[in-house]
């Protein structure tokens, strides 16, 4: 018995001073959850969440404070991969954030644009381009559709249009496909 | 005999055979309705208006990308309508098209003008303009710009020219080869000519001998050899019939061109003729009409445009439900009707009846579809990663190489349609990546304006502080200036009550 | 290449009708007992999947129709005794399966062959039933009496010629001392043979599993008995007893659970061959087949993985 309790102990020992000393030697800079969670969440910096973009949110739910399912352009598949990702239990998207919506661009009128830059201040990747006085358009492939550009222009000429699919981005739907 | 050969493809008996093959000219149709969307580039603008009158081989759509080629009239008439009709493809999706009600007339532009008929003389990049001017494109069934691949393929050692026709119940380019076998080779001429090759092989299945008797006899050149070869499918598919015929295997994600080969589509080759040397572009095709439904396989030379409601006019269709589908058997899309028109690579209409659908079952892992895959995948493991949408795993598994040949699914005891699930986890796998990109982008530049605002918020800080000392320093320098003035005016006063005592006393 | 091409539904009645002559040989020596089991087995594996079809939403119908779980059942009867009890075939074909199948979702997506789980499961928990193999010819009333628990199974049993050989080698009698032929084996898996060659010419097997599986045995046999012949038999005596040509033409060929690449098979085949002999010979175990194929459908994704073959082009 004796010849037991001093292996165990001798290996116990052993493990702690090996797991110690990986503790130190490997430890990872920074924190890699928030980059990590970061990469999942949608970019689309609309503050629907209620936090000022993507990368604040992600900081508050790497730090435990607030749920993972506050993200209406990540979908519900967002809400599941932060679940795999933090190994908690999925939650259904909350609703009082916001719905999902298909992806949608913002437009400029032409024709009734004045030209006065608000909307250029409010677009968090700065996807306007334009002036003061000059009139404004949007860079299609950078907008997020985070609809904040939305509310400041005084003359209403903004809309959010749905990207609809074409010949090249059609993507077939196979559950039909899928059996019993 | 061949002296190499690929792994997988199968042996297809033709489902609709005939006893002669033959290319029937039919009258013009009433109205053709052409699309602007083609294979590659964005659509084309159509440059002609509704009510315009038109003639036939006139350019009425352009495009700016030089890549791809204008689309032309076939008919001479009116154009009717410029709006949105479904296109015959997968999606269902809708494209714009130019309709053009005929005048019955068939008046042509005049084909005088910048003519190459004299093509030995011309420099090829005369030539090159001339194929993309007369609108040619790959007729085999992808529809890729011809004068883009041909130039591509400049300098190259061989030309091959595709005439198998591997894909079962589809014989217009027989009919095709046995009506201009002239032009075959004159086209080819041409085609030599251009790319400098050193020779070119006609690579024709041994099922077509007409078609290859026909060549034979009008063959004078020595540069081209005609290559006969077992009758199997996927011995078509270009990447496939260089390692066949050649030896050579493409790596993947390059093209016949890297490896010194341009291979074109027998029927592209006579078009090629056609504009070259006769001036006329691409307006008319040859398409097969057959299937179980229809009593006699026929293949018509028809414009470009027409419906297929017409070409079935001209063939004795059996009563009952039918199933619509065009480009084959194997590589098609069943279609939903048959208001669609003939476009620049619709090679066939097939009328079946309509069979009860076989139940789909589970996959059993039998391992069937891995030993006929032509180009060595592992069709098995592509459907379950598909099926469960790893992406990832799919295209470690080569999912990009697959060339949809459906040879898989042909002999899956399940019935499963494995292509459907592959063309599904290829475009999802484009829309990812093209959500990965944009999303990249969103981050970086939401992090630069943050890092520009965080800048404009610290230069403005800093500038208020460099004003207010300045501010500071004027003051005091204001300050020790009155200062002086004032001591200097005090002086001055001193000096006059100094004085002003001195007179009194 | 040209295919007959069988749907799921024809591939698995064809290897059922394929079991046919070896089951005709086991009911000329050891009477139509085995005919009992293998009802018993069927009613129970239909029972069996309906309700689980049931429990997990899926349609019951198509899924029955397709014949994989007949198939299942009738292999399993035919492996154990055919005088075992009557509750032996039915536990172990509904642990066959629920375990063995429907839990991972039903058809194509079990790791394990279900029959082969189903015997490992019996033998395990019921040594003393599963080794009470019939001596000789039972008439069917007789064989109707013991299955049901009617009369006593005591003069009806004796070993086979596996148990036979093993028992009498761990007695220390070399072998050329022991009377190893066994007709009713040699001609049951005769029996066996001639339905694999049937479906081996039909292309509902591929050739791959059934011969590296034989040369694994051959190779294996054949190697201890060059090291000692009065130790352990020669290979053709492992390929006639015992369920070698059962395993060789019918288990290790499920398609579900083997290997699915053509060099893979060979490998997987192989082994199995090879680890049938050394767990007969070397292990607790008379027959080894059940055990040798579950320890390879472990690893079959690995197998798999490293036998992909060269893509074109790459």
């Amino acid at each position: 018995m004796l010849d037991a309790i001093s292996t165990l102990s001798l290996l116990a020992l052993l493990l702690g001073l090996g797991l110690g000393y990986a503790a130190i030697r490997y430890r990872v800079k920074g924190n890699p959850l928030i980059d990590q969670i970061d990469a999942i969440l949608p970019q689309t910096q609309c503050g629907q969440c209620d936090f000022p973009g993507c990368r604040p949110y992600a900081e508050a739910i790497a730090s435990g404070e607030v749920e993972i399912n506050q993200c209406p352009p990540g979908g519900q598949e967002g809400v599941d991969a932060l679940a795999e990702l933090l190994g908690v239990e999925t939650l259904p998207l909350n609703q009082v954030h916001g719905e999902t919506q298909p992806k949608r661009v913002a437009v400029v009128d032409e024709k009734v644009c004045i030209g006065c830059t608000l909307c250029i201040q409010a677009c968090p990747v700065d996807a306007f381009v334009g002036s003061s006085k000059v009139m404004t358009t949007v860079i299609a492939e950078e907008c997020t559709g985070c609809d904040l550009c939305l509310p400041v222009c005084p003359v209403d000429c903004i809309d959010m249009v749905e990207i609809k699919p074409t010949f090249r981005t059609y993507v077939p739907d196979i559950s039909e496909l899928a059996h019993a | 005999m061949l002296k190499f050969k690929y792994n997988g493809g199968l042996k297809l008996e033709n489902p609709y055979p005939v006893d002669e093959i033959d290319l029937i000219r039919i009258p013009l149709p009433d109205k053709v309705v052409l699309p602007m969307q083609q294979r590659i580039g964005n659509r084309a603008i159509p440059i002609v208006s509704v009510g315009e009158r038109v003639l036939t081989g006139q350019i009425v759509a352009t495009i700016d990308d030089q890549r791809c080629a204008p689309v032309h009239a076939s008919i001479s008439g009116t154009v009717v309508a410029i709006d949105e009709h479904v296109y015959a493809h997968k999606s269902g999706l809708k494209g714009l098209c130019v309709t053009i009600e005929s005048d019955g007339k068939d008046e042509w532009v005049d084909t005088s003008i910048g003519c190459t008929e004299h093509y030995e003389a011309c420099t090829p990049n005369t030539i090159y303009n001339k194929i993309r001017v007369s609108g040619i494109v790959g007729m085999g069934g992808a529809g890729f710009p011809t004068h883009t691949k041909v130039r591509l393929a400049e300098g190259c050692h061989t030309l091959l020219v595709n005439a198998t026709e591997c894909e079962p119940g589809i014989t217009c380019d027989a009919a095709l080869m046995q009506a201009y076998p002239t032009k075959v080779i004159r086209g080819i001429e041409v085609l030599l000519h251009i790319c400098k090759a050193e020779r070119a092989i006609i690579a024709i299945e041994d099922d077509k001998q007409d078609a290859i008797a026909a060549l034979n006899k009008f063959c004078n050149n020595e540069n081209i050899t005609i290559e006969v070869m077992p009758t199997k499918y996927t011995s078509g598919a270009e990447k496939l019939l260089l390692k066949s015929l050649l030896g050579i295997e493409v790596p993947t994600g390059k093209f016949a061109s890297d490896v010194g080969v341009l291979c074109q589509n027998v029927a592209t080759v006579v078009a090629m003729f056609d504009a070259v040397v006769e001036n006329r572009p691409l307006i008319s095709r040859a398409v097969t009409v057959a299937g179980s439904a229809v009593k006699e396989s026929k293949n018509f030379q028809v414009r470009l445009g027409a419906s297929y409601d017409y070409l079935l006019s001209f063939v004795d269709i059996v009563e009952g439900s039918h199933k619509i589908s065009m480009n084959g058997l194997m590589m098609g899309i069943e279609l939903d009707s048959t208001n669609y028109s003939v476009s620049k690579n619709t090679n066939c209409v097939f009328i079946d009846q309509l069979e009860e659908s076989k139940p789909i079952k589970e996959c059993i892992r039998c391992g069937l579809c891995n030993t006929v895959c032509p180009v060595d995948l592992l069709p098995q493991q592509l459907y379950w990663y598909s099926k469960s949408e790893n992406i990832d795993k799919a295209i470690e598994y080569n999912l990009l190489d697959c060339i949809e040949c459906n040879c898989c699914s042909y002999v899956c005891p399940s019935y499963i349609p494995l292509v459907d699930y592959y063309q599904y986890s290829k475009s999802l796998y484009k829309q990812q990546v093209k959500e990965k990109q944009q999303t990249e982008s969103a981050r970086e530049r939401y992090e630069f304006r943050e890092l520009r605002l965080e800048r404009n918020k610290r230069e403005r800080a800093e500038m208020m502080e460099a004003k207010k000392i300045a501010l500071k320093e004027k003051m005091a320098r204001d300050k020790a200036l009155k200062a002086t003035v004032e001591a200097a005016l005090k002086r001055v006063e001193a000096a006059k009550s100094a004085h002003g005592s001195q007179d009194d006393g | 290449m040209t295919v007959k091409l069988l749907n799921t539904s024809q591939i698995m009645r064809q290897v059922s009708y394929a079991l046919a002559l070896g089951v005709a040989a086991q009911v000329y020596f050891f009477g139509s007992s085995v005919l009992i089991q293998i009802f018993l087995a069927c009613i129970t594996g239909l029972i069996t999947e309906a309700l689980f079809l049931r429990l997990r939403g899926s349609e019951i119908k198509p899924a029955i129709a397709d014949g994989s779980v007949v198939l299942t059942a009738i292999l399993l009867a035919i492996s154990i005794p055919s005088i075992a009890p009557w509750w032996i075939i039915v536990l172990g074909v509904s642990f066959a399966v629920i375990f063995g199948k429907q839990i991972f979702g039903g058809l194509g997506n079990n790791p394990f062959n279900p029959a082969m789980l189903g015997y490992a499961f019996l033998l395990i928990s019921y040594p003393m039933q599963m080794t009470l193999w019939p001596a000789d010819y039972i008439s069917m009333g007789q064989a109707a009496d013991v299955i049901f628990g009617l009369s006593n199974i005591d003069g009806l049993t004796g070993a086979t010629s596996l148990d036979h050989v093993k028992t009498q080698l761990t007695m220390g009698i070399p072998i050329q001392e022991l009377e190893l032929n066994s007709i009713s084996q040699l001609w049951i898996n005769i029996g066996f043979l001639i339905g694999g060659i049937y479906l081996l010419l039909r292309r509902i097997i591929l050739w791959q599993i059934p011969v590296s599986l034989l040369s694994g045995v051959v190779v294996m046999s054949t190697a201890l008995y060059l090291v000692d012949s009065n130790q352990f038999a020669s290979s053709l005596f492992h390929l006639v007893n015992g369920a070698t040509m059962l395993a060789a033409f019918f288990i290790a060929t499920d398609p579900v659970t083997a290997s699915t690449t053509p060099s893979g098979r060979i490998i997987y085949g192989f082994l199995i061959g090879i680890l049938i002999v050394i767990i007969r010979v070397f292990g607790g175990y008379p027959d080894a087949v059940a055990f040798a194929v579950l320890l390879l459908n472990i690893t079959v994704p690995l197998i798999d993985f490293y036998t992909q073959p060269k893509v074109f082009g790459k």
